[in-house]
């Protein structure tokens, strides 16, 4: 098929595609890849995969092992795309372990104490997640107090109140099947439920980062607050809906931690909100804001479930996960600040250093021919 | 050879007009119109004062700007500047005094109130977001969208077909694609950006703080250009500037601050560079 020519290989000048070689294509279709902020963790997916694979080429290359992995990414992935969108945002968010918890906790004591049925629980947990990340959000913005403070203060709260609450002892209770099969379940082929959550926020996500207001004043936010603000986007209103988010995320995988193990106990989620830092790094977002990707998170999550399963089938001590998951934390972030910057400031290969045909197009037909100026006129003064 | 515009503002020579007449030094020769009898400002500020705690910004500052004219505001660190034109554009109340838009008197609540107004402020550094590209730029805080009741995504098409726009308005020859990236664009294109967004957008008065400040020479002509574009599309434009030069060369008014106070003002053809400069040496 004749649209399917341009695959590959970017299609907005023809003429050039014609005249490159296909060394500069790989070339420049390489410098594209690089310069998209999911190349560092698809990259770390890539070479896991294969290290492990080698490492365990039983055990791990297996339908097994690739459950294993999403079920841990999966919930750890749906907290890391709030604490992502977040960090875009120009923010962080320490609360959102303690966030999971106490949301976890909401939903038991529903479906127990107050016998409602999980459709209503579930969604008044994730209710009271978005009040818990207003809260942060509100005193963020009132305050004008860094996010990181604000969250560390919340964090201990909320933590705190868990652990007053549940007497530091685990409660247990019935979970009907249908809710547990619909959060977490295993699926066709045995895949969790919670993969397909997972995705489905990462999709969802995706596209309100790329293709909302909301995702680009969320960038702009990260980037420039002042300029947005000079702009008039409401950056206050951005800031506490972005905290709203992040912890509706955290009350979501929290729910789907109470049908998978029907429980809930004093220390659910904790030291989950420097977890899905990780992810979020490894993903390619960058620890300054502005800019990162839904994306990247999703491939971080799955990277950090691979690690986690892919050392306990390589017979590696459990320890290890820790400072290996360290070690790509910062290599992750060496190359998203060193190699991505050098990318971002680098030139289309020869061929691909056209303009916009369409400007062209458009400045000929409306012929803009401005007299020679006059620069010297402009020189000097102070 | 025309002009985008070409209605007014006949451009500078091209050889340089060291050699014209005497007293012309170096900025074009440039009939300056007398202000309209009937003419209303688009914004006019009345004997406005504002002090900080025990510092005084401003004192007893009028000024006016019209449509279709360039009024410079020229003055020392420190002479009152900003503070003007951060009352101008709703960052902050006067004091004292009022402001009138259009012949009305107006209170901006804050810089969104003025914005409504159509008073587009282009602060000195901080126009662009780095990490944004070009069209989400210009699109920033108007974002055109597509879709139905409270499920809204961004019209890409549109934006990219707004920027475009906004440029050439500007006859900015964008040579690159819209895709590109702020961190890629130079100073100079970061204000060719910021200016035009603030025109596509429909202001009526478009104030610049110190636009050429960190450009290079010819960057800096460029953004001159545009500031006579705006004019000629009959914009009131309050241009900010240290540069004596480059507020000759565009401006029809002058206004020099010093000490929080109106020291001077004149109209374009009754100054030259040299009296300017001596002017504000001796008051600031």
């Amino acid at each position: 098929m004749a649209a399917d020519m341009g695959k590959g290989a970017p299609a907005e000048s023809k003429p050039a595609e014609k005249r490159a070689t296909a060394g500069v294509l790989i070339g420049e279709a390489l410098r594209r890849f690089l310069l998209r902020p999911e190349s560092t963790s698809l990259a770390a997916l890539v070479i896991l995969f294969a290290v492990f694979s080698y490492l365990s080429p039983d055990l791990f290359p297996n339908k097994l092992t690739y459950i294993s992995i999403m079920a841990v990414a999966a919930e750890l992935g749906i907290v890391s795309i709030g604490v992502t969108l977040l960090m875009i945002g120009g923010h962080f968010d320490l609360s959102v372990g303690a966030v999971l918890g106490l949301t976890s906790y909401v939903c038991v004591v529903l479906l127990r104490d107050a016998g409602l049925p999980p459709l209503i629980a579930g969604p008044a947990a994730v209710a009271v997640g978005a009040m818990l990340g207003a809260v942060n959000g509100i005193l963020v913005v009132g305050f004008r107090i860094h996010s990181f403070v604000v969250t560390l203060g919340t964090m201990l709260i909320w933590r705190g109140v868990v652990i007053a609450l549940t007497g530091g002892f685990p409660i247990t209770i019935d979970i009907p099947s249908i809710f547990r099969d619909t959060m977490s379940g295993p699926l066709i082929f045995g895949f969790r439920m919670s993969m397909i959550w997972f995705f489905a926020l990462g999709g969802l996500c995706t596209f309100l980062l790329a293709r909302t207001r909301l995702g680009n004043w969320i960038q702009a936010r990260g980037q420039n607050e002042q300029a947005a603000r000079n702009l008039g986007v409401p950056v206050d209103r951005v800031t506490i809906i972005l905290f709203m988010i992040t912890s509706a995320l955290g009350a979501i995988a929290g729910v789907i931690q109470v049908a998978r193990f029907a429980s809930v106990d004093a220390l659910r989620g904790e030291g989950m909100e420097l977890q899905a830092v990780a992810v979020t790094v490894i993903g390619g977002t960058l620890l300054s804001g502005g800019y990162g990707s839904v994306i990247g998170t999703v491939l971080g999550a799955i990277t950090f479930g691979m690690i986690q399963v892919g050392l306990v089938l390589a017979g590696v001590p459990g320890h290890f996960f820790r400072t290996l998951t360290g070690f790509i934390v910062v290599a992750a972030v060496i190359l998203n600040t060193t190699v991505a910057r050098r990318m971002a400031r680098s030139k289309p290969l020869g061929g691909f250093r056209r303009g916009n045909s369409e400007t062209d197009a458009a400045l000929a037909e409306i012929s803009i021919s401005k007299p020679e100026r006059d620069e010297t006129a402009r020189e000097g003064g102070s | 050879m025309s002009t985008v515009s070409g209605t007014s503002g006949s451009p500078r020579s091209p050889t340089g007009d060291g050699g014209a007449k005497p007293g012309e030094s170096q900025t074009r020769p440039r009939k300056i119109q007398p202000i309209a009898q009937d003419a209303v400002p688009v914004i006019e500020a009345r004997n406005i004062s504002k002090a900080f705690g025990a510092t005084t910004a401003l004192v007893d500052v009028s000024l006016k700007a019209y449509a279709g004219r360039v009024l410079a505001l020229l003055g020392d660190n420190g002479a009152g500047k900003s503070t003007l034109i951060k009352i101008l554009s709703g960052v902050f109340p006067p004091d004292d005094g009022e402001l009138l838009f259009k012949g009305r008197p107006v209170v901006f609540a804050n810089p969104a109130a003025a914005r409504e107004h159509g008073i587009a402020t282009v602060f000195q550094d901080l126009a662009v977001c780095e990490l944004l590209s070009v069209t989400r730029n210009v699109i920033l805080g108007r974002e055109p969208t597509k879709g139905f009741g409270p499920f809204r995504w961004l019209d890409m098409k549109r934006a990219d077909e707004m920027a475009r726009t906004a440029l050439l308005q500007l006859g900015v020859r964008w040579e690159r694609g819209l895709e590109e990236r702020g961190i890629n664009i130079s100073g100079g294109e970061r204000q060719s950006l910021a200016i035009a967004r603030a025109m596509y957008f429909g202001s009526s008065l478009l104030v610049l703080d110190e636009p050429t400040s960190a450009l290079a020479v010819r960057q800096a002509g460029r953004v001159l250009d545009h500031i006579e574009h705006a004019r000629d599309q009959g914009q009131a434009v309050i241009l900010i500037t240290h540069n004596f030069r480059h507020a000759l060369s565009v401006a029809d008014d002058l206004t020099v601050l010093a000490q929080g106070r109106v020291a001077a003002h004149f109209r374009r053809d009754e100054i030259e560079l040299e009296e300017l400069t001596e002017l504000v040496a001796r008051v600031g």
